[in-house]
Formats: C-alpha cells, sequence, structure tokens
C-alpha cells in the first residue's frame, strides 16, 4: 500500500526529531553535573541522523511494485569530544587542586536553538504527514 | 470499450504523478537534518505539456517493427524522479530547502485535489450518459 508507506517517511522524521529533542532536554538537564558513573563531568550528547533505506519486504519483491522509500533515522547518540568548561571555584567538592571544577561541555544557548530547530523540524513533519493523509482521503471519495 | 475511460486514465497519470511527489517531498522533509542529503524533484506536468507541445523529437513508425523514439503516446509518460546533488544549502552539505518544499506541498494538495475532483465529475458524466441523462 503505497498511500501508507509515504505516512511512515513523515512518522520516521518525526521519531528522528523527538529523539533528538530528548536529547537535547537531556543535555540541558545535565549542564551542571560535574559527576556522572564514570567519575567526569557530563559530556554533551549529540545525535546522528541518517537516510533509512527500507529494505523491500517479501510481498514487495514478488509485486515488483517495490519503490525506495527514504525515512531518516537515528543511527547513534554521540558524546561531544569537545572540552569541558573550567570554573574558578575553590569551594566545589569536585575542584582540582588549583582549585578549578570542570563543568560539562553544554551550551544552553546552543541547546535551545537546537531545541527551536528540532521544533520546527517536528511541525514540518506533522504538516507533511497531515498532507498525505487528506490526499489519501480524498482519493477514497472519487467517485462518490 | 476503453474510449470511454480515456479521460480518467489520463487523469488517474496525474494522480499517479502527484502521489508520487507527496512521497518525494515528504522523503526531502523528512531528511531535513540527514548531513549530505540531497532532494529530489518529480517531473511530469512539464514533460506532459512538452509532449503535448510537440516539443520532442518523435519518430514516425512507418513499419510494424519500429522501435519508439520519444516519448511515445501520452499514456505512456511516467513522472521522473530527479535528484539535485550539484546544490548545498547548509554546511552539512544538506540541500533541501525547506520554505520550497512547503509550498510545493501546499501546491500538491491542491492539484491532487483538483484532479480527484475532475476523475469523480467524469465518472458522473459516463453515469449520465449510461443511465441515458435520468437520475
Amino acid at each position: 500500500m503505497s498511500f501508507l508507506r509515504t505516512m511512515s517517511i513523515s512518522g520516521s522524521g518525526l521519531t528522528a526529531q523527538r529523539v533528538r529533542m530528548d536529547t537535547i532536554a537531556q543535555n540541558i538537564a545535565n549542564a551542571s553535573v560535574t559527576r556522572t558513573a564514570n567519575g567526569t563531568p557530563y559530556r554533551r550528547r549529540v545525535v546522528v541522523f541518517e537516510t533509512r533505506d527500507d529494505a523491500p519486504d517479501f510481498a514487495g519483491l514478488l509485486n515488483k511494485e517495490y519503490e525506495n522509500v527514504k525515512g531518516v533515522e537515528v543511527t547513534a547518540i554521540l558524546e561531544d569530544p569537545s572540552p569541558f568548561k573550567r570554573v574558578y571555584d575553590p569551594e566545589h567538592p569536585d575542584a582540582d587542586p588549583e582549585g578549578y571544577v570542570n563543568l560539562p561541555n553544554v551550551d544552553t544557548t546552543k541547546e535551545i536553538i537546537d531545541m527551536m530547530s528540532a521544533t520546527r523540524a517536528y511541525e514540518a513533519n506533522v504538516t507533511a504527514f497531515n498532507a498525505s493523509k487528506s490526499m489519501a482521503l480524498k482519493a477514497l471519495e472519487i467517485g462518490r | 470499450m476503453n474510449w470511454i475511460f480515456a479521460r480518467t486514465s489520463l487523469l488517474e497519470q496525474g494522480l499517479n504523478a502527484s502521489w508520487k511527489r507527496n512521497k518525494i517531498i515528504a522523503e526531502n522533509i523528512a531528511n531535513i537534518d540527514t548531513p549530505g542529503f540531497k532532494a529530489s524533484r518529480v517531473e511530469f506536468e512539464s514533460i506532459l505539456a512538452d509532449a503535448l507541445e510537440g516539443m520532442v523529437i518523435q519518430g514516425k513508425k512507418t513499419r510494424k517493427g519500429h522501435m519508439d523514439i520519444g516519448p511515445g503516446s501520452i499514456s505512456s509518460i511516467q513522472p521522473v524522479v530527479r535528484q539535485d546533488t550539484k546544490t548545498t544549502m547548509r554546511m552539512d552539505g544538506n540541500n533541501v530547502d525547506i520554505d520550497r518544499e512547503m509550498v510545493e506541498l501546499a501546491e500538491n494538495i491542491i492539484r491532487f485535489n483538483a484532479q480527484a475532483q475532475l476523475i469523480s465529475k467524469e465518472l458522473g458524466r459516463i453515469r449520465t450518459a449510461v443511465q441515458e441523462g435520468r437520475r
């Protein structure tokens, strides 16, 4: 069913943007965490988007009607390797002998801008989904 | 028998092209943040217009075994997907222009609805003819 596949493209976009949004929320929530399980301050996480090439299913191969559908997927959530922010705060329990504290490499401004971009992209996918839906419903009305 | 539905089948081709375009636009929008993704476009109306206006070279068939030169009959014209691999919009190599995609999406819905309505009307006319004008 071709028209259901089209909606799944927009669906994959929605999922990917939501994962990105979750990652951004995680970054902002952990923006001042100096202790994590592995002993270092929190490192900013970044999502990696890749085009998803759906492999044809069995019925698709049989019908030879198979059409490649290029959705999107999050293939990895990686750590940002940029250096930690160093702040002079000798009273902090995690301060090194020189009195400096390593804070996470999260830039809240950057995260907020990323968040806005994710929101807009999500909205664009919703619009595309609604367009597919209205077209499919219109096609069902043919001949009424 | 087939000539009754000659017009609806032509409109059906247009409908298929619009549906395919919708799919391509959905792909472009879904991949708005994918690094290195290149947007695709569906061409159909321009190919059809060229064929209708005789803007393409058309081979005349004088014998049965001759092959087609040019697009052949109008009914054999298929939508073509072209990928724009030359341009880049951003640093990550992606070239999806969201404004253009949204405009084309809106245009495409209207075009699709118009074609669907035309098919409905045409079927209504055939029905009227079949029923000899009675309701």
